[in-house]
């Protein structure tokens, strides 16, 4: 710039010559705004504009098609008393406690057994376990179906084979959830195991060594060293788990029909599917996905500061 | 000059819009262009096979159909978001009578008034209730459901009783004669009476209990009637069945389910169902038992009551967004509102129709082999007369089946009783609906 200009621009006031230095930025970098701006677009109109109608249809009725009716907190009141949500909810509860620390505990321990490269051939059996992530669910769920019938499924034909009378999978409430743990632990357990192996990468080996030198045997250092130092891993697998259990739809739909005998395996992401898409209650299911998203949030909080407690230790 | 110019210029406009008025005229003749059709595939099936779609190619040459198979619960998500989102939707599309409330209440669908009003009295009136709101219709009816009683002949026997209609209906006559006839079949044979699931019960057998004598989930005048007197004890008379233990505890429309009809040796004794059902079992349901079922009447609640319900029916809509609504009305009307067309279909499929002249086609008469020779059809005309009105089917059904159908769960699993279960469900419906 000349020094004319430059002595033009020092006259500006200070709120002026900021504002036209910053366009001026902007400007300079506009081909990387360009290129960036592509992803905001997107985001602003299939994410954040989404996410604040849906803010705005909560406090409303609507069907889909025709007026859009103002009816202010009704929905959330009318959530209160909502005893299918709150088993939905309760539900996600009870999944959580019956699957994820039993999936994550084998996962871990798969991992550590594959990482041992003592065992041959390990790749296979990573791939092994893995598949079943990448089957497709509803395949799984119409294949679990079929096994799990009480009448003439297979389960319960082997089991006849040692005298044990047929077991209600999917004809109990406690047969339907255990069922469904079945079902998410077969496809997630090799996920979840690839994802501790990863993080069993980052452990140095000397320690494990070192330990090993100074006595302490393989429970031992399972315990003192790899689980604290997998915390990391741990914690982000248990998340995920967790948002899981809750948001469990494709495997709901399939297995138990859509929510289960008598509202057993029910979620709140099936529950708000059903108010929306057939019940055509828009505002509710509004209501109702931000309830869920709050409660989510808060559980993932609580979930980051109980269990990433800070390396030191 | 200018008069001149302006003289040529309106001629040369009125010479290039004759041709256009021209066409408009012609277009008055054959409706023409693509239509889009949506319906389950079984139904295409039979429409193709029966040659139907081929007689409608022939009258309307100019009209192009585009076949979609889709399945009952896809069009039932895909419609009301097409319908939403102003695209994507069919000219015409099927839609049982259980779903059409809602699509009706939801608005999009093409008003038929006009079109239908020829067809008044040709179509069996309880249908037109199912199709019309504030006095304007919504739908062509196809067929509805005439409910009956299905019984396996060679198990009756082997029990020692008669398998001509008339006799087993005397056995039937009532719920109670029904219950106290699957007693002496599991006696005396060891076989279930009919299925019908207590974990995963799907509400249709204790509705067609419902219809038979003319009870329904909401009153007259709107009011929530799920926990009224006589539904409570129209449950309790189906637990009576579920405490005896004649029943086979098989979740509806699963594979296992299709085995107790289609397995000779292993089968269920009989069932209570609609005609459609009747016509599922020859075609594809259960092929291998052809010969050994029969058909009677329905038990009726007391003795001297209706012995008649419905379970089912369906009808065509045509979504407002259609770009062609004339062709499309061809097609429903060509389909629906001739007796040939429905009778070809029906003889298909014992999709019983809706379409009164059809009732005089010779193939009421035949003898159908499936039922070891009897004459079915002329028992479900016979039903279809006796139908009573009942407030089931509607804006809020999808959702009073669910809550119902939980109840149900409830009460056959033994965890409540009839009437808390139901009391329930009725106050969910009354909370999310906003019924009384």
């Amino acid at each position: 710039m000349s020094d004319s200009a430059i002595l033009k621009t020092s006259r500006l006031t200070p709120v002026g010559a900021r504002r036209a230095s910053l366009w001026r930025e902007i400007f300079r970098a506009r081909w990387a705004y360009l290129f960036v701006a592509p992803f905001f677009v997107f985001f602003a109109l299939f994410s954040l504009y989404p996410v604040l109608f849906s803010l705005y249809l909560s406090l409303t009725e609507w069907k889909g098609l025709g007026p859009i009716n103002f009816v202010g907190l009704d929905n959330y009141q009318r959530l209160l008393n909502d005893t299918i949500f709150r088993q939905a909810m309760l539900n996600g509860v009870l999944l959580f406690i019956m699957y994820v620390p039993l999936m994550t505990l084998l996962a871990l321990v798969l991992a550590v057994i594959l990482n041992s490269k003592r065992v041959r051939g390990f790749r296979i059996f990573r791939t092994i376990i893995f598949i079943p992530y990448v089957t497709n669910m509803v395949a799984a769920g119409f294949a679990f179906r079929l096994l799990l019938n009480q009448s003439d499924g297979l389960i319960n034909q082997m089991l006849a084979v040692v005298d044990i009378p047929p077991v209600p999978w999917l004809e109990s409430i406690a047969g339907a959830r255990v069922s469904l743990c079945l079902l998410i632990v077969w496809a997630w357990l090799g996920y979840n195991m690839v994802l501790m192996l990863a993080g069993l990468q980052t452990i140095p080996a000397d320690l494990t060594e070192a330990a090993q030198i100074d006595g302490a045997n393989y429970v031992q250092s399972f315990m003192y060293i790899t689980i604290p130092l997998m915390r990391p891993v741990l914690t982000f697998s248990i998340v995920l788990s967790t948002m899981g259990s809750f948001g469990l739809f494709t495997e709901v739909s399939i297995l138990t029909n859509g929510g289960g005998p008598i509202n057993a395996t029910i979620t709140p992401i099936v529950d708000i599917f059903n108010q929306a898409f057939v019940n055509f209650r828009l505002g509710y299911a509004s209501a109702m996905a931000y309830v869920y998203f709050a409660f989510i949030f808060v559980l993932t909080l609580f979930q980051m500061r109980y269990l990433s407690r800070t390396e030191e230790t | 000059m200018r008069r001149i110019v302006c003289l040529l210029l309106t001629l040369m406009l009125i010479f290039t819009l004759t041709p256009m008025l021209a066409t408009q005229v012609n277009a008055q003749a054959k409706p023409k262009g693509d239509i889009t059709v949506w319906m389950w595939k079984s139904d295409w099936d039979n429409v193709v096979n029966s040659k139907i779609l081929d007689d409608f190619n022939k009258e309307y040459p100019d009209i192009k159909v585009n076949r979609v198979d889709i399945a009952a619960p896809d069009v039932y998500q895909k419609l009301p978001i097409a319908i939403s989102a102003g695209t994507g939707a069919p000219d015409v599309s099927l839609i049982e009578d259980s779903a059409l409330g809602r699509f009706v209440a939801l608005g999009g669908l093409m008003d038929l008034t006009e079109q239908t009003k020829s067809y008044k009295d040709q179509i069996v009136a309880y249908k037109w209730d199912q199709v019309t709101k504030d006095g304007k219709v919504y739908g062509m009816p196809w067929d509805f459901g005439p409910v009956v009683t299905y019984y396996r002949r060679d198990i009756f026997k082997a029990a020692g009783l008669s398998d001509d209609p008339t006799e087993v209906g005397k056995l039937v006559a009532t719920w109670d004669g029904y219950l106290a006839t699957c007693k002496t079949i599991l006696d005396k044979t060891k076989r279930l009476c009919f299925p019908l699931s207590k974990a995963n019960n799907d509400d249709r057998w204790y509705e067609v209990m419902l219809w038979q004598q003319g009870l329904g989930y909401v009153s007259a005048d709107g009011k929530v009637t799920v926990d009224s007197p006589e539904n409570i004890a129209t449950l309790e008379k189906l637990g009576e069945f579920f405490k005896a233990g004649v029943i086979a505890d098989q979740q509806s429309w699963t594979d296992s389910w299709y085995a107790l009809y289609n397995k000779a040796d292993t089968g269920v004794a009989s069932t209570v169902m609609a005609a459609w059902m009747g016509g599922f079992m020859r075609s594809w349901l259960a092929p291998d038992t052809k010969g050994l079922w029969g058909a009677t009447l329905m038990p009726a609640m007391k003795d001297g009551q209706t012995r008649a319900a419905n379970d089912g029916g369906s009808d065509f809509v045509i979504p407002d967004q259609s770009q062609n609504k004339d062709a499309a009305w061809a097609f429903v009307e060509f389909m629906l509102g001739r007796s040939t067309s429905q009778a070809k279909i029906f003889e298909a499929t014992d999709i019983f129709p809706a379409l009164i002249p059809t009732y005089k086609d010779p193939i009421f008469t035949e003898a159908d082999p499936y039922f070891g020779g009897q004459v079915v059809r002329q028992l479900y005309t016979q039903v279809a007369g006796n139908i009573p009105k009942a407030t089931i089917y509607g804006e809020h059904y999808q959702e009073s089946n669910g809550f119902v159908s939980t109840a149900i769960q409830k009460f056959a699993t033994g965890s409540m009783s009839a009437a808390d279960a139901l009391k329930e469900a009725a106050n969910q419906i009354r909370q999310q609906t906003g019924l009384k």
